[in-house]
């Protein structure tokens, strides 16, 4: 099991990254971690998900949006994060399920896309991609976050 | 389609812990007041999956293949709110929290 926490720099943890450091075109990863089924277990029950409605063909799926705690972990582990940040935009698009009754290996890899500011606040705009070890595509997702000044 | 949801500290801590953040605008009030919100954060994640429930119930196994979720978060989701999601015909997501609207986007699938 590779829970969020082992893998994503934790606010305080480390020096978080101004944004100044953040690169335009930086790429993210590859950074591999284990969803398990306890983790999928675990996601359904912090968000209060209906496991009626991932059902496949009678095989129990994780709610896509299981990937949603790792959702940062291309850009922390290479940026981490200040205390404060806000996110501000996803933009997901789902390509295959996550299984609940097996562990899955997921790479994920990015890049930042663009730094902005608008009406004062300060911006990243990045990209990631989830798949499989096998590279079967899991999910793609582009993301905007406010960086605190 | 529409989803309402009694937002509460523990189900903000919930998510902390699986999301494993440590960032306190989410679990110290004081902090939340200070930079000017009516109290700590739902995660936006947390909001995009109340959502993302609606578009399985919409679009069925085919969500998981070929779901498509856009979500913008305007608005703060605070403990003591209730959270209201709504996934209308054209696919368009709108979530009001404490009477103003906290999220909106878009559920589809892509060809």
């Amino acid at each position: 099991m590779t829970r969020p926490s082992e893998i994503k720099p934790r606010e305080g943890s480390v020096r978080g990254t101004l944004y100044e450091e953040f690169e335009e075109g930086a790429r993210l990863g590859p950074v591999s971690f284990d969803v398990t089924p306890a983790i999928v277990e675990e996601y359904f029950n912090a968000v209060s998900a209906d496991r009626a409605l991932y059902k496949v063909d009678d095989r129990q799926a994780a709610p896509p949006n299981v990937l949603l705690p790792y959702m940062t972990v291309p850009i922390y582990t290479k940026y981490p994060p200040n205390q404060g940040i806000v996110m501000a935009e996803l933009d997901m698009s789902w390509h295959n399920p996550i299984w609940a009754d097996e562990t899955t290996t997921v790479v994920a890899t990015g890049r930042v896309l663009r730094k902005f500011e608008k009406r004062g606040r300060r911006y990243i705009n990045w990209e990631a991609t989830f798949a499989r070890a096998s590279g079967e595509p899991i999910a793609t997702l582009v993301n905007t976050f406010h960086v605190p000044e | 389609m529409k989803r309402e949801i009694d937002i509460t500290q523990e189900m903000i801590d919930g998510y902390g812990r699986i999301n494993g953040d440590n960032d306190i605008i989410h679990y110290d009030h004081d902090y939340a007041l200070a930079r000017g919100f009516r109290g700590t954060l739902l995660h936006g994640p947390h909001m995009t999956a109340f959502a993302a429930d609606l578009g399985a119930k919409r679009y069925g196994k085919e969500w998981l293949y070929r779901g498509h979720l856009k979500t913008k978060w305007i608005g703060p989701v605070c403990p003591k709110d209730r959270f209201v999601v709504e996934l209308s015909d054209d696919g368009t997501v709108k979530a009001e929290s404490g009477g103003d609207v906290a999220m909106v986007g878009l559920a589809t699938l892509k060809d």
